[in-house]
């Protein structure tokens, strides 16, 4: 990858050409705030709108979203300005608005001075159960699933990831790559009896045949036979013991 | 005829069309828009052909019927245009039509009670050309509608159809690329990005694939020039796509229409099928060796999907929603390749640019918007509908001239432009030429060419409630400040319209505002905050009469406005106590009425059935 040079916050760096700027200011120590992005989603970002900063560039100032914004040659960065914080702040506070008992957002919202929202919560009946429909839920499970078991629904506030028609999907392998990725913890998945929970449907877990922990549901471990012709005994051992 | 083999040989078709046509043959042109058919105008088509069989015309007179597109006016619908006469009347009813055929095509007089009578000096104006709505416009990509059957693309061909797409494929793809940026053309769907400058970026990417598209997608409330141009001309926009195909090197194009639309996708279903047909769609254009053919793409109603990303998702079969354009889709459109898109009106204007040549069209228009542009005229003027005129015209010349004036004599307050996220310049501000640039910096934006013209009792916080609303329901979601933000600031507009705005109000309203601009994902997002923006800054008095003193000064907001009756104008009619839907209007015959203020509902029926101008709003 060709090298180029790119300022941020004054300083120097060498990066490689397209990489996002959150990901080189984040090698570099320094901070920006993300939550829908996953550095190993492409498809991730660009939807929170958290980690906006100012990018300088032919004399043109203009504010993008550090998670999907191309390093280029005469990119000048700022990200601890009064703008970037002002924008920051009230993104912070209509996330507030919308998911008041999202810890990630409380805490995020308190890094920039920010505790309470100024205008309504999203509460009883509209609840979003600290979902902020930024997608990466749905961007794991096609892009590095690639099942496509979840999609987002609706529009406007009411945008959210469901499974199609709200039933249980045929296709979901229980793998629970969407509930790990989820920047608010906003998706539920519950095991219990060697059973996995989740988006409305169970999955029988595998044991491990050493310590007999229940690790991997067996859907899970049929799509990776299929998918890349793994010997199924493989999967008898959890990776603590294999 | 079948496949039109070369350059020469369409000349030599229309030669022989226009051979065949005899020009001075009555004609009776019946508008066959969606709005006259809506009015009706399929009866009337109906009872010409029927009176032309009854009275075996062809032995006096002969008549063709044709059934055209939108003339723009259809407010006034159905519309019959006579030829050669050059007569248009409105509002004709199947009744009407043995007298017409009586009087005007056989004896060549006017129906006067179905001529166009001048609201201001009662005059009346049977001439199509000297009514004032359409005496000042200048038509380019109306071009042909209303005059040409769209479904006959000999009509088309007739009227110097495809002659632009001729003269294209014997030149240099760069040489067209070139006279389309020196004709200053720019985008007709709301940027006003130089169209010529988006095509040359396209050829400029290295790829083995490009498309072509074509925006139909029109959802702004209000506005229907792209329809009426799929309606009325739909080979027009297919021309200009060959064109920009041509140069750019595509092989593939897309319309995407609304589905909203049927007439639009029907029209122009049939007029590709023509043109292929023709020769003059898919392989070897004209005997050029040039190909290319073009798909439709109904879209499922999502006002987003006007945004040129998110149509591109929605071709593909994705969910219709904006990417970051932080690489444009010149260079990674449709399918991640190299695509121009431009929208129905825009692609209309590309023929005749090449016909009439970019100096023609450089010399239309201001110094930055070149040209002519087609807007929908639409609230409280006398004369709505659909208007082209030349870029730099003033908003007052479009309200008062062609427009006609302001309905009921009532005074001007102001005009809303560019759709839902346009904003609102207010009569003071009248005289600022319709471009690109003057809008913008007006605090609206040209937008795709939606006028709402307003009047006195139009409440400018209530604009803005109503536009924040449409916005609130068509937020695609995938953004914060977007999806949560335009909820919140509908929260509060409502508030104040409900007369429980607080003080901090309005500076909260522009805080949401800079939040949109500056945080939102598309074009649709950072330009929501405008309505709002722009009705704070022309009409911030009327924000402060809500808030600080609880009253809407234009009588609009409900929770504000009580309505009674003048006794001393009332005469007793009775006509407002028959009307009321909450019967809480109560008085003798030819005594003064009175209102229950507790059981009204503020619903303005007594307001509007009154005669007497008795009803007062406070």
């Amino acid at each position: 990858m060709e090298k180029i040079s790119v300022i941020i916050d004054g300083k120097t760096l060498e990066a490689a050409r397209d990489r996002c700027v959150l990901d080189v200011a984040r090698e570099n120590g320094i901070y920006i705030p993300s939550l829908c992005y996953n550095p190993e989603v492409k498809s991730s970002g660009g939807s929170c709108r958290v980690c906006l900063v100012e990018a300088h560039q032919r004399g043109r100032m203009r504010m993008v979203t550090a998670c999907n914004y191309p390093i280029r040659e005469g990119l000048e960065i700022k990200t601890d300005t009064p703008l970037v914080h002002r924008i920051r702040r009230g993104v912070l506070e209509l996330l507030i608005s919308r998911v008041p008992d999202s810890e990630a957002v409380r805490d995020m919202a308190a890094k920039e001075g920010l505790t309470e929202t100024r205008f309504r919560k999203d509460e009883g009946e509209n609840n979003r159960y600290k979902c902020i429909a930024c997608a990466l839920c749905t961007n794991v499970c096609a892009e590095v699933v690639g099942v496509h078991a979840i999609a987002m629904e609706n529009r406007g506030a009411d945008k959210q990831p469901a499974t199609p028609y709200h039933k249980p999907s045929d296709v979901c392998i229980g793998c629970g790559a969407c509930a790990y990725a989820c920047p608010t913890g906003a998706i539920t998945m519950k095991e219990k009896d060697g059973v996995r929970r989740i988006w409305q449907k169970d999955f029988k877990m595998v044991a491990c045949s050493v310590c007999g922990t229940p690790y991997i549901p067996e859907a899970q471990v049929d799509w990776i036979v299929k998918k890349t012709g793994k010997d199924r005994s493989f999967f008898d051992k959890c990776p603590d013991h294999r | 005829m079948g496949i039109i083999a070369s350059a020469e040989e369409l000349e030599r078709y229309r030669e022989k069309l226009a051979a065949e046509a005899k020009p001075d043959l009555p004609t009776v042109l019946v508008c066959f828009g969606t709005g006259c058919q809506a009015n009706g105008s399929r009866p009337v088509a109906e009872a010409f052909a029927g009176i032309i069989r009854e009275q075996g015309l062809e032995l006096d007179v002969n008549i063709g019927i044709k059934t055209t597109g939108c003339h723009g006016y259809c407010e006034n619908g159905p519309l019959v245009a006579l030829k050669p006469q050059g007569i248009l009347y409105l509002k004709v009813k199947p009744e009407d039509v043995a007298e017409i055929v009586e009087e005007t095509v056989k004896g060549g007089r006017v129906v006067e009670r179905l001529a166009y009578q001048d609201k201001a000096t009662s005059e009346t104006i049977a001439q199509y050309s000297e009514i004032p709505f359409y005496k000042h416009q200048h038509r380019i990509a109306l071009r042909n509608i209303g005059a040409i059957d769209p479904t006959d693309i000999d009509d088309y061909i007739l009227a110097g159809g495809y002659a632009g797409l001729a003269k294209a494929l014997g030149m240099e793809p760069d040489d067209i690329i070139t006279e389309i940026e020196r004709s200053g053309l720019r985008g007709r769907g709301g940027g006003g990005f130089p169209a010529g400058t988006k095509w040359r970026s396209c050829v400029a990417v290295k790829s083995d694939t490009r498309y072509v598209m074509c925006n139909g997608d029109e959802g702004d409330p209000g506005a229907f020039m792209d329809r009426s141009i799929m309606e009325g001309d739909p080979h027009s926009v297919i021309e200009g796509m060959i064109i920009g195909a041509f140069a750019v090197g595509a092989h593939q194009g897309y319309i995407y229409v609304r589905d909203e639309y049927p007439l639009a996708v029907k029209n122009l279903g049939s007029a590709i099928e023509a043109a292929r047909s023709r020769g003059l769609l898919g392989d070897n254009i004209l005997g050029s060796g040039f190909s290319f053919d073009i798909k439709i793409s109904r879209g499922g109603g999502a006002f987003v999907c006007g945004e040129s990303s998110a149509l591109m998702r929605s071709v593909e079969g994705n969910v219709g929603e904006p990417r970051a354009k932080y690489i444009r889709s010149v260079e990674r459109g449709l399918y991640d390749r190299p695509t121009v898109l431009n929208n129905v009106e825009t692609w209309a204007n590309v023929p005749e640019i090449m016909v009439k040549g970019a100096d023609w069209y450089a010399a239309l228009g201001t110094e930055k918007s070149k040209g002519t542009k087609v807007f929908s005229l639409v609230g409280k003027v006398n004369n709505t509908g659909l208007v082209e005129v030349p870029m730099g015209i003033s908003i007052r010349e479009l309200v008062e001239k062609i427009g006609g004036g302001i309905q009921g004599g009532k005074k001007f307050k102001a005009v809303q432009t560019g759709g839902p996220s346009g904003g609102c310049i207010p009569e003071r501000l009248s005289d600022l030429p319709v471009d690109f640039d003057s809008l913008t910096e007006a605090g609206s934006m040209m937008g795709s060419g939606g006028i709402i013209v307003m009047d006195e009792e139009t409440c400018m916080v209530d604009v803005a409630r109503y536009f924040i609303n449409f916005l609130v329901d068509e937020s695609c979601g995938k953004c914060t400040p977007c999806r949560d933000g335009l909820p919140r600031m509908l929260d509060v507009l409502t508030a104040i319209t409900e007369g429980r705005g607080r003080e901090e109000d309005v500076a909260l309203l522009e805080e949401l505002c800079d939040l949109l601009t500056w945080g939102a994902l598309c074009g649709l997002g950072t330009s929501a905050a405008n309505p709002v923006l722009s009705t704070i800054r022309y009409f911030r008095d009327e924000y402060d009469a809500h808030i600080k003193e609880k009253r809407c000064p234009a009588g609009v907001c409900k929770a504000l406005i009580t309505y009674s009756i003048d006794a001393e104008a009332c005469t007793g009619c009775m006509l407002c106590s028959k009307e009321c839907p909450q019967g809480c209007i109560t008085g003798e015959r030819k005594k003064a009425h009175v209102i229950d203020a507790e059981r009204c509902i503020r619903c303005g029926v007594c307001k509007d059935v009154c005669r007497y101008d008795a009803v007062r709003i406070s």
